[in-house]
């Protein structure tokens, strides 16, 4: 070998180190890849949501990084291998597929929360117009207000997507539902019962009965029907719509509850005009021995506060202002049919008032359909 | 010889000086306790992912100390530990102070809603007193306990910012503001139909 082909040689060795040369100990690219993995996270709020396994890949990825840096003055060949570089490509695979799992558990509890909120939602929908067809909405005091706070909350947790207290206050509205529901059925729970209904039928028909007995006028008022309705002789004459009390759903307990009472009732005075500020009236015997007797039980049982009244002042009367929809616990009718039952009722006439005179009743099917729904939950 | 003596001397003292590299415990110590510091000023719950990589930082220190510790003496640096653990005490240091912030913007915030929904109940209250009881006294009824309703929710929002969970003060005022609203609205229509109504003349019932 001359001169001249050493030279080449050696400049051919030159020129291969030159392009091969010596590379950096890891990839700069697998860092920004790695980077964005964690980026990813941050985006999919592991820190919050999912913090051990965010903490988990956080803390090899650190400890990498930080050796990665320690390490960063050091060179090697192509051909060697990185013991480092292979860790991180490991962490990067494993992220990757925490991005996944995370992702498609966002993506399912997300669907779980909507899943939830708008079910509840729609629940609370059906129990808010259930309870307003029936005028109970007064009967659910505080509750109301509180279900749909809970809802609400749920709704912008959810739109914030916090889905884990969306889901949570999605579950205490449930049972708020729920509750709601209780108390519904224990308050107007004798709507439903067959043996009330039972004995309301038997109270309805012992007065007919005594109408035909004693050939005189006789009313019979059915609260959940919202119905009035006047027999002569034992035959039904005539029929009117009634405005209850704000609270008339209720059987009535003291005075300035709104409820209408239930029982069996006489006329004790009817006044025309100039004599009552509702068109014309029919005061009732209210409160009676039996309003008394079971007005007595109660405040002995405690459930009823000491300083609170029995009430009085019932009557069955007309209307002062168009437009009031309720009383405040008598029995209203318009004017004309006022006018007309007004002529054909004599002081001493009885009037039953009973809950429902049929089982198939406004606030059975309504208390029907909210404990299904409640079962369901 | 004499110079022989003496430069065996100068190197052994140089071996000894290089072999006495301590670890940096001091600042190990003030990293941890910043992080610390910051974990008990919210830090975890604010900066989730900043404290979670300030953790993993003090885990590489921790790593790095003891991979030099396993060296012969001679070749142990902690030049690298020393320098991460000052910057893990300043990041600390500084995410405890952003963390201080977001707590101040969020307890401003959710003070912020529970004023505005106080006053949206406080505003249905006195409309509620001009409603017109004997055109719907149900609704009337049902709207008055519904405003002691939003008030006793207030009392909620109170007890989240004491907890300092802000975010659901602040969404649990933003809800009770809504509903106040939709209670003035409904107010609002009933003395537009009727206008100021009356009371009931009838003493009792």
């Amino acid at each position: 070998m001359d001169v001249g082909q050493l030279n080449r040689l050696l400049t051919s060795a030159l020129c291969m180190f030159s392009f091969a040369g010596c590379v950096q100990a890891v990839p700069p690219d697998l860092l920004t890849a790695l980077e964005s993995i964690d980026q990813d996270l941050i985006a999919l709020r592991a820190p919050e949501t999912a913090p051990e396994e965010y903490g988990s890949f956080v803390r090899q990825w650190i400890a990498l990084k930080t050796r990665a840096e320690l390490d960063d003055d050091l060179i090697r060949w192509p051909w060697e291998t990185s013991e480092l570089e292979n860790e991180l490509r490991g962490l990067y695979v494993r992220g990757e597929r925490t991005v996944s799992q995370l992702h498609d558990r966002k993506v399912a509890r997300q669907q779980q929360a909507q899943s939830k909120v708008e079910g509840i939602e729609d629940r609370l929908f059906h129990l808010t117009s259930q309870v307003g067809a029936i005028d109970g909405r007064i009967v659910l005091g505080e509750q109301v207000v509180q279900t749909h706070h809970l809802v609400r909350q749920a709704r912008s947790f959810l739109e914030a997507e916090d889905y884990q207290r969306a889901l949570h206050l999605a579950e205490q509205a449930e049972q708020g539902l729920m509750d709601q529901t209780t108390r519904l059925v224990e308050e107007l729970g004798r709507y439903a019962d067959p043996k009330r209904i039972a004995s309301w039928q038997t109270m309805a028909r012992q007065t007919i009965e005594w109408s035909r007995a004693y050939q005189s006028p006789a009313i019979v008022v059915s609260k959940a029907e919202r119905e009035l309705t006047l027999y002569l002789n034992g035959r039904k004459v005539l029929s009117y719509p009634v405005r209850l009390g704000f609270n008339g759903i209720r059987e009535k307990q003291v005075q300035g509850d709104g409820a209408t009472p239930e029982g069996r009732y006489r006329v004790t005075d009817k006044r025309g005009p100039g004599q009552t500020q509702f068109y014309r009236a029919l005061v009732l015997d209210y409160p009676n021995a039996e309003d008394r007797r079971r007005f007595n039980l109660s405040k002995k049982a405690g459930r009823i506060a000491p300083g609170r009244g029995i009430g009085g002042l019932i009557e069955i009367h007309g209307v002062e202002n168009e437009s009031a929809e309720q009383t405040l616990g008598c029995v209203m009718l318009d004017n004309p049919n006022m006018a007309a039952l007004f002529e054909r009722v004599t002081v001493g006439t009885p009037i039953t008032i009973v809950g429902a005179l049929t089982k198939t009743n406004a606030v059975a099917l309504a208390l029907s359909s909210l404990t299904q729904q409640r079962e369901e939950i | 010889m004499q110079s022989r003596v003496s430069r065996v001397t100068i190197a052994l003292m140089i071996v000894a000086t290089a072999g006495c590299a301590d670890p940096p415990t001091e600042q190990i110590q003030e990293a941890e306790k910043a992080l610390k510091d910051a974990r008990e000023s919210g830090a975890s719950t604010y900066s989730p992912d900043e404290y979670a990589k300030l953790e993993g930082t003090l885990d590489a220190i921790r790593k790095e100390v003891s991979e030099q510790d396993g060296k012969f003496a001679l070749f142990r640096d902690y030049g690298k530990a020393q320098q991460l653990s000052v910057s893990a005490k300043a990041d600390s240091e500084r995410i405890k102070v952003a963390t201080a912030q977001k707590k101040e913007e969020g307890r401003a915030a959710a003070m912020q809603a529970q004023q505005v929904a106080e006053e949206a109940v406080r505003a249905a209250q006195e409309l509620a007193a001009k409603a017109p009881v004997g055109k719907d006294r149900a609704a009337v009824e049902a709207i008055k306990n519904d405003i002691e309703g939003l008030k006793s929710l207030l009392k909620q929002v109170q007890v989240s910012i004491d907890k300092e969970d802000y975010p659901a003060a602040q969404t649990q005022a933003k809800a009770i503001n809504e509903m106040s609203q939709g209670v003035q609205n409904e107010l609002q229509q009933a003395l537009a139909k009727v206008g100021r109504g009356k009371s009931a003349r009838s003493s009792r019932h």
